[in-house]
């Protein structure tokens, strides 16, 4: 990973949303009309490939399970939102007012990030998960009866909505700045090391590596990030009602996270961008009853991903006949290692908890992942 | 007294039903070692079997159908979703299990719609004790769980069954060595489980005769809470465990003033729990094996 | 490799597309209308489905009637309900699916806490709304907004009221939910204008526990009235754990939201012995007037089962719209069927501030409106649903 040419790979996620944002900012700057509908699923958009990519980083990288990112997202929704409000009347709703509802909103968030970490070093797993679980209910609970003056309680919390024109292009800054941190998180030795806890806790311990910091980190970073999505959702609705923020919504961020492929930032992106908008267009679309068709496609997504990526029986299916073989096919070409990607999904190899007498045999890197720079998603 | 003699047995017999509920969770994670998340939505299912056969307005009718309803879902789901995974990583089990969960529910709700349907499976009416007026279901509630646990103590340790189930949980290996077949008891323990969730259900029609897809949903999870705060693969640490939940959620209601924070008391419980002794209160500290 | 491609495609092609319908929006979006649009979202599915269906089938009933009779001057009105099932995240996409779908004119939303969010979408575009239902305080704040239902503050102090006159010196129960806009809404305001000399028994109950009220029931156990400021289904529910519990003669006072808690599948409110009632402004048992018509008509179309007040006062809504418009057209303001939505709303608007009164109403007479959007109509009547039964 030392000396490497520039890799388009690599900035090729930076450059698209990039390039779109300015398109589109160009615009509405000049004076060109966007659709409100639009501008509000931009902005949901935005939102869920923050929240996607920042749990991907705990789920795909960390190999934990989270279920309360909802929750993070809550504290800096309302943190966020109520600093907002604060400072509406002396600064108006303007970029600083958003700065430091971004500030603030993120750092409690962040703070959050640590106190469900600290857990997060003592227990793994299902317990893990069940945990985070519980602290985005608690937090729910806590903001719901909150008293009608401090964060508005069961009507909400009014807070100032940011000028739909600009707000989008704020959030798809936004987006820009977390695969920024994400990505190079992940790229650099912190994000190996987190990967290497992902694959054997026991040997990345054995290796030096100080897990209980990088757990931490990747906990830390990732509830940062929901928080600020947090605050981008303060800023896209008038009122923030806490209802929400349950478990559900924490299930559907995994959904992109899975849909995705855990260990892939750019297929967190795409499904966080088609869910939201599947979510939007199938809301206006299906009505009446029909509307559940939508958890249902969540589900079936869910079961069908994660039973064919890891089912063991299916592996040597899965060789043969997976995606990208079949498309190695398709083109006749030969696997070039230099263009292999260090997040690309790699599902056979995700997450696990290997147990002592299983290393052996993981040791044998299968040949295509030699010429590997050695990273990311593999083994 | 009065005061406590309600609340006690309020406690009691919520207590009994995440019991109950806590039961299916621990025997299924000591056995399989995975969090069957989708448990609390059979409980959903239950009461929906229950909902449909209550037309034929015969009680032990739909009961019957309900817990042999749910013990056939509990085994296909654990065939078709859960053995395909055996040996791949808890996280992966984890997801498919809320998958689970989540078809259940949005299928209910296609089935049955997003409004609560009522169905009142029997009608116990009250009774005065020592001045409490207080509902029959209640106390026949608690009586059922008190018999179904101490049948189920009795069934795992005394039974040819019972004792490979214990040796299934305690070494998968070494029980498939002495001729025990693993993959029939973690589908028994499946099946057990499950008509165990049917029974919670029929205990929330009759505590409350209202039924919707999310029914299972918190009682799922606050269950789960039960079972860590006894001890996760522990019968008797489950009962306790639901006990306790109960009572804690019952004085919380109770006192109005804290009464809207009762989830967050509950879970922070959880929380704590795990953090000070994620072995609960019953269950056995186990070494990492490496 | 191929997902990075994938993804530059994929981007690329939503981004573009979206760009491209993106400039060619209109400045007016009704421009291209034949009918004049209304447009409104409620649950039309979920626990509160029953107030959502009511509102789209009543207010459809009037449109159709409206248009039997030759529709304003001739253009005729077209009804769009969309479904929010209660929820306010949807409905930033419902008001924009509808704002840009042509709607000229708006009921709003049915329910509170979605509204909290519409009234304040609505106000950016200008967009006149007049809520059937949703009863929130600060609904109407803005200028755009108003409301045909009472204030969830007033329905509280009426309350207060009526308790402060029958149970002086006396100690009462309520009920309510204590993370629901609504529910808490109410119950703050009954809290605060109540009698010093009055004692509450007061519990509640959260989004979490919606159906087991054994604890809450035991603490209301020796109320001789309780105050219910919660919507029917959960109402149901406690009234049925309760019946045996709470003295027969005990008293369930509830709001409008406890409208339709007869009309429950599977729940006989007959079976409960104790007596219930509730503040509405609408009874549906009206056997004259304006509302024993919107009975009959309501029932032989769609049935009884979604019968309430709710679909009485869309009923309403809709012909105060369009009272109010024929009213500027027959003073000489031009409304072409073309009228963009900020157009109409200043025109209602000058009407609602103006003293237009709805003569005739199912939900009352003489149906006036406030500059501050709140409604000012007869007394609330005071209509018991079910008298104390014998047992």
């Amino acid at each position: 990973m030392m000396f490497k040419k520039f890799n388009l790979n690599h900035y090729i996620n930076y450059i698209v949303i990039g390039i779109l944002t300015v398109v589109l900012s160009v615009i509405t700057m000049t004076g060109g009309r966007l659709d409100s509908s639009l501008l509000f699923l931009l902005e949901k958009i935005a939102i869920s490939i923050i929240l996607a990519v920042s749990l991907s980083l705990v789920v795909g990288f960390l190999g934990e399970l989270s279920l309360g990112h909802a929750g993070f997202m809550c504290v800096g929704a309302y943190i966020g939102g109520k600093v907002a409000a604060l400072l509406e009347d002396s600064l108006g709703n303007g970029l600083p007012t958003f700065l430091i509802a971004l500030l603030v909103g993120g750092g409690v968030a962040a703070v959050c990030g640590i106190i469900i970490g600290i857990p997060a070093l003592r227990l793994r797993g299902d317990y893990l998960a069940i945990v985070t679980l519980a602290f985005g209910e608690i937090v729910k609970s806590l903001f719901q009866n909150t008293s009608d003056e401090t964060f508005g309680g069961a009507l909400g919390l009014p807070t100032p909505r940011f000028d739909k024109k600009y707000l989008f292009i704020i959030a798809f800054v936004l987006v820009l700045i977390t695969l920024a941190v994400v990505q190079n998180f992940i790229r650099s030795k912190h994000g190996r090391a987190v990967t290497a806890i992902r694959d054997n806790e026991i040997a990345a311990r054995a290796s030096g590596i100080n897990v209980t910091k990088y757990k931490l980190l990747a906990f830390t970073l990732s509830a940062t990030f929901a928080g600020i999505a947090g605050v981008l959702y303060s800023f896209s609705n008038y009122t923030v009602q806490s209802a929400k923020f349950g478990y559900n919504y924490s299930i559907e961020i995994l959904v992109m996270v899975v849909l995705g492929g855990m260990g892939s930032i750019n297929g967190s992106i795409i499904a966080a961008a088609l869910i939201t908008f599947l979510n939007t267009k199938l809301a206006t679309v299906l009505t009446g009853d029909l509307a559940v068709l939508q958890n249902l496609l969540y589900a079936l997504i869910l079961i069908v991903i994660v039973i064919y990526n890891n089912a063991p029986a299916l592996k040597s299916f899965r060789d043969r006949y997976s995606l990208s073989v079949l498309w190695k096919k398709l083109i006749r070409r030969k696997h070039d290692p230099a263009t292999h990607k260090d997040d690309e999904a790699k599902w056979d190899v995700v997450p696990t908890k290997i147990e002592m007498n299983e290393v052996l045999s993981i040791d044998v890197v299968p040949p295509e992942a030699k010429g590997n720079t050695g990273n990311g998603g593999d083994d | 007294m009065e005061l406590f003699l309600s609340t006690l047995i309020n406690g009691l017999s919520l207590g009994g039903i995440y019991a109950m509920i806590a039961l299916g969770y621990t025997m299924v994670y000591g056995i399989a070692k995975m969090l069957n998340f989708a448990h609390g939505d059979i409980i959903m299912v239950g009461g929906y079997i229950i909902y449909v056969f209550m037309a034929l307005n015969n009680p032990l009718l739909a009961i019957f159908m309900a817990v042999v309803g749910c013990v056939l879902l509990g085994i296909l789901i654990e065939k078709v979703a859960y053995k395909p995974l055996r040996g791949a990583s808890p996280l992966a089990v984890l997801i498919t299990a809320i998958g689970v969960s989540y078809l259940l529910q949005s299928l209910a709700q296609i089935i049955f719609g997003s409004a609560n349907k009522m169905v009142t499976v029997y009608d116990f009416g009250s009774v005065t004790i020592l001045g409490v007026p207080m509902q029959v279901s209640a106390l026949v509630t608690l009586g059922v769980t008190v018999v179904v646990m101490a049948a189920l103590t009795l069934f795992i340790k005394y039974t040819r069954l019972g004792r490979a189930m214990i040796a299934v949980s305690e070494d998968k290996g070494a029980a498939q060595l002495m001729g025990i077949n693993v993959n029939g008891i973690i589908t028994i323990t499946f099946a057990i489980g499950s008509a165990l969730a049917a029974l919670a259900g029929l205990f929330y029609l009759l505590k409350a005769p209202s039924i919707s897809s999310t029914l299972g949903a918190m009682p799922g999870i606050k269950a789960f809470t039960a079972a860590v705060i006894g001890g996760i693969g522990s019968i008797p640490g489950a009962m306790l465990g639901g006990i306790l939940l109960g009572m804690v959620e019952c004085i919380s209601y109770k006192i109005t003033a804290i009464a809207p924070y009762t989830d967050a008391i509950e879970f922070s419980i959880l929380i704590i729990i795990l953090l000070v002794r994620p072995t609960g209160f019953l269950g056995k500290k186990r070494r990492e094996k490496v | 490799m191929k997902l990075t491609k994938a993804f530059a495609v994929i981007l690329a092609l939503v981004f573009c597309l979206s760009a491209f319908a993106a400039c060619s929006g209109p400045v007016n979006y009704a421009e291209n209308n034949t009918e004049f649009v209304i447009g409104v979202s409620g649950p039309l599915t979920g626990g509160a489905a029953m107030y959502g269906i009511a509102v789209a089938n009543a207010a459809q009933m009037a449109v159709d009637e409206i248009n039997a009779a030759g529709g304003l001057n001739g253009v005729k009105f077209k009804l769009v309900a969309m479904d929010d099932k209660h929820d306010a995240t949807l409905i930033s996409t419902n008001y924009s699916a509808l704002y840009e779908g042509g709607m000229q004119v708006s009921l709003g939303t049915v329910t509170t806490a979605p509204g909290l969010e519409f009234k304040n979408l609505s106000a950016d575009d200008n967009v006149f709304f007049l809520t059937p239902s949703a009863s929130g305080d600060d609904i109407p704040t803005n200028p755009n907004g108003y409301q045909m239902c009472f204030a969830d503050g007033n329905q509280g102090k009426v309350a207060a009221e009526f308790v402060n006159a029958n149970y002086k010196g006396q100690t009462i129960g309520a009920f309510y939910k204590s993370d629901e806009a609504y529910s808490k809404g109410i119950y703050d305001q009954f809290k605060a204008n109540l009698d010093a000399s009055v004692t509450v028994v007061e519990t509640n109950f959260t989004d979490a526990n919606t159906s087991d009220f054994s604890t809450q029931i035991d603490t209301l156990k020796n109320c001789g009235f309780i105050f219910m400021p919660t919507y029917y289904t959960p109402a149901s529910l406690f009234m049925t754990q309760a019946k045996d519990i709470l003295a027969a003669d005990a008293v369930y006072y509830g709001c409008d939201g406890f409208d339709g808690i007869d009309n429950i599948d599977g729940f006989d409110i007959t079976t409960i012995p104790q007596k219930v009632t509730m503040l509405s402004h609408f009874n549906s048992k009206a056997t004259d007037g304006m509302a024993k018509e919107f009975i009959d008509k309501y029932v032989a179309r769609f049935g009884a089962d979604t019968l309430n007040q709710f679909g009485a006062s869309a009923y309403d809504c809709v012909y105060a719209i369009y009272g109010a418009m024929k009213k500027a057209v027959d003073e000489g303001k031009d409304i072409p069927v073309t009228i963009s939505a900020s157009d109409l709303c200043e025109i209602l608007k000058e009407q609602f501030n103006g003293g237009y009164t709805l003569a005739q109403g199912v939900t009352g007479e003489n149906i006036k409106w406030e500059t501050t959007g709140y409604v000012n109509k007869g007394a609330i009547q005071y209509v018991i649903k079910e008298a104390n039964q014998a047992e």
